[in-house]
């Protein structure tokens, strides 16, 4: 086994987190290896299907079942396609106990960039009642961090990956540092304005959305061209990845190295020192397991990844996790509610049709709970993302009549999926399994995971709610739907390792920081002591950047 | 019909500079490496008989006939079908199809004599629409199934894409409110 020091840090995975790591601890001089378990994908090259229509993909980009049945049965809740399918785990090679326990989703990437490849682009700030809500209402996990402490963040990391949005001074959903918003269609408007007047309160807004609008020429990106084919790569580096933005810039300092194919199995620790004194990982390619030591170790494997690492960094024999003194490590796994929703068609302006594909649409922020509890029958609240589009007229028939009739548009329709904040919960956790492994012999993940009450009245809540407000705005044909509840199935899980102010309650510090072990950052979603109803990424991004400060700062392997 | 390369040459324009990679690639099956292969070239294996195939193209082209743009066949439909069956599908999903066009051939022949393939059109669209109408054994799920492999072969072929639909490479633009007199047409995904 070779053993290597000749990095001052190692930040594992690649993602929105990592990726930003990376970009950090370079750039303030430290020299890096990034490892990330997937497959290496340079940005440009490695998207082989950008730009391409369906005739020039594989079997047109629609997934073959057998193959969807055999390697993707679960990257398939993920949207996984021809097009995109080399940026996801394959499901077969690497399982997990997805037949035992409670039913959980786990979506994974499978290469370099991991999630910032495929993610849905959709970003928002916490709000200051979001980090205080469990302390408010005397949850279990108060936050020891506030909005104060990451507004900054925020902004510094906006400014540079380029966030497109409108300013609407809403203080339970605070504006970011917009470029200008991607436009409504008509039909979007006459909604806007029909909602916010049927119900005070409530707002239907532009998308807040990690593709750009406005060119960054130092970055070499460019504004979104609206093809709508994100998950493809994008050449144009106009949305956020890390291969477009933060890998670029890591590797500019001369400082990065990255090791594709490496599989972390687990952190080395000194008990005495309280310190990692290794990273052990397997290359994928020769099986091959080496350690590698450094001063800092930033874990970004993604929330359930990460877990899973720090579980498995144990003594011998099963024991207890190095870092898990608090007994929290794996527990606390949320993900926000999803599969809900409703639909309508909006009447008139059938002589307006969409130009170009645009990759985003309209939010409904949260209107739930936001001045406390309102006696709706659940805690917190969730918003709404949808869009107005017209469908090409269904086939009636077959022949001339049928072909000619498909020229013609259907009417406007709008839809939107409620996502919700699932309440943390101390037995919604992640384990080891006691016996199988993977090919790389780290114990599966087990997930014992599922909403409760407070979810599901959610749920029916936003169902109810959803159909309400599109009936009552002038929608016809307006019906709801409510899916299976499976945690995993928003991809926005998160916990498992969560950040407090003591020791004995959480795993990690304010910044991040293992309590067991001060040169360990965790800044992925497993810090996550609660979920707020928004999408994740930008606040794991945010706190990476100000975990990379603190340590810059406070040199803690000294 | 858009040429999409004149597009894209078109961004370059935009852009003054090089074409990014991809965008300049010529158009070729160029696959990610180390993931499942997605098999690309011809059926693997005939799933049709002779007559079955020529009956097969034959009523694909009239779910989706040449008028003022070309139809199923010279979209390459037919093809499509086979390949789907072949290898992008279950061995069991091939038999609704085949086992309704043996049926439609029987049909053919008692009403019109002649083999389904050789039949008139006319005939031929009498035959669809018994099969549609589920006046034929099986003849429902047949029309059903068959109609949306059409469809879905059509509309993703080059010529359904650009031909038949209008297809924007690069849009570079967003309009919410467009005329849909301007085009006439549908704008392909």
């Amino acid at each position: 086994m070779a053993v290597t020091n000749r990095f001052d840090a190692i930040v594992i995975g690649s993602g929105v987190s990592g990726g930003f790591a990376a970009k950090e601890l370079t750039e303030k001089g430290l020299r890096v290896l990034m490892l990330d378990r997937g497959r290496m994908v340079e940005h440009v090259e490695g998207y082989p299907y950008d730009g391409k229509p369906a005739y020039e993909v594989p079997a047109r980009n629609q997934m073959p079942k057998p193959l969807m049945d055999s390697d993707y049965f679960i990257a398939k809740y993920g949207y996984v396609s021809p097009s995109n399918r080399s940026f996801y785990n394959d499901d077969r090679l690497n399982p997990y106990a997805y037949d035992e326990g409670e039913k959980f989703y786990w979506i994974r990437p499978g290469a370099v960039g991991g999630k910032s490849l495929i993610w849905g682009r959709w970003t928002f700030r916490w709000s200051a009642d979001d980090f205080e809500a469990n302390k408010r209402e005397g949850i279990d996990g108060a936050w020891p961090i506030g909005y104060d402490d990451v507004a900054p963040w925020y902004s510094y990391v906006e400014k540079y990956i380029g966030v497109s949005g409108s300013r609407e001074n809403l203080p339970y959903l605070p504006d970011s540092e917009f470029q200008p918003p991607m436009p409504m269609n008509v039909a979007e408007k006459w909604l806007k304005e029909r909602l916010e007047t049927q119900f005070p309160g409530r707002k239907l807004i532009h998308t807040r959305l990690s593709n750009m609008t406005e060119d960054k020429p130092d970055q070499n990106r460019s504004k979104c061209q609206f093809r709508n084919q994100c998950g493809n790569g994008c050449s144009f580096g106009a949305y956020f990845s890390t291969q477009a933005v933060t890998l670029p810039a890591a590797r500019a300092t001369g400082r990065l190295t990255l090791r594709s194919d490496a599989v972390v199995t687990n952190l080395e620790y000194d008990a005495a020192r309280k310190k990692v004194t290794g990273v052990r990982f397997v290359d994928a390619k020769t099986g091959q397991a080496e350690t590698v030591q450094a001063n800092l170790v930033f874990l970004c494997a993604s929330a359930m990844a990460s877990t899973q690492i720090l579980m498995n960094s144990r003594m011998g024999g099963g024991g207890r996790s190095h870092f898990d003194t608090s007994g929290t490590l794996g527990r606390y796994v949320m993900d926000h509610i999803f599969r809900v929703g409703a639909e309508g068609e909006i009447p008139g302006m059938t002589d307006l049709i969409e130009y170009g594909r645009r990759p985003g649409g309209v939010y409904v922020p949260r209107f739930r709970n936001l001045k406390g509890e309102e006696g709706v029958g659940f805690r917190r609240g969730y918003g709404y993302q949808g869009s107005a589009r017209r469908e090409p007229m269904a086939p009636v028939g077959f022949g001339k009549d049928m072909k000619h009739g498909m020229r013609q548009y259907g009417p406007w329709k709008f839809g939107m999926g409620a996502f919700g904040e699932c309440l943390p919960y101390a037995d919604n956790r992640v384990s080891l399994h006691a016996n199988k492994v993977d090919r790389f012999g780290v114990p599966l993940m087990k997930f014992d995971v599922k909403f409760r009450d407070n979810e599901l009245k959610m749920m029916a809540d936003a169902r109810i709610e959803g159909e309400k407000m599109l009936k009552a705005a002038g929608l016809t044909n307006v019906r709801s739907y409510e899916g299976a509840h499976i945690p995993g199935d928003a991809i926005h899980e998160m916990g498992g390792a969560r950040m407090g102010a003591d020791p004995r309650k959480s795993v990690l510090n304010g910044w991040s920081q293992a309590h067991d072990a001060s040169n360990l950052y965790v800044t992925d979603g497993a810090q996550m002591a609660s979920v707020s109803c928004v999408n994740p990424s930008l606040t794991f991004m945010a706190l990476t950047a100000r975990a990379a400060d603190h340590a810059m700062r406070t040199k803690p392997w000294a | 019909m858009i040429d999409r390369r004149t597009a894209l040459a078109g961004v370059a324009a935009m852009f003054g500079t090089a074409l990014y990679a991809p965008l300049a690639r010529a158009v070729g099956a160029e696959g990610p490496v180390g993931v499942p292969a997605i098999s690309d070239g011809p059926p693997s294996a005939a799933v049709f008989t002779a007559p079955q195939r020529a009956l097969m193209t034959a009523l694909s082209e009239r779910v989706i006939p040449t008028t003022d743009t070309p139809g199923a066949i010279a979209a390459g439909v037919p093809a499509y079908i086979e390949k789907l069956l072949a290898d992008w599908s279950y061995p069991a999903e091939r038999v609704p199809i085949v086992a309704g066009l043996d049926a439609i051939e029987k049909r053919s022949m008692t009403d019109y004599k002649v083999a389904g393939a050789k039949a008139t059109p006319a005939q031929q669209d009498a035959l669809l629409t018994l099969a549609m109408n589920d006046q034929i054994p099986g003849g429902k799920t047949f029309f059903e199934a068959f109609r949306q492999l059409v469809i879905a072969g059509y509309y993703t072929s080059e010529i359904g894409m650009t031909q038949e639909r209008e297809y924007l490479p690069v849009p570079g633009e967003y309009n919410g409110a467009f005329p849909y007199s301007q085009v006439n047409k549908v704008y392909s995904a």
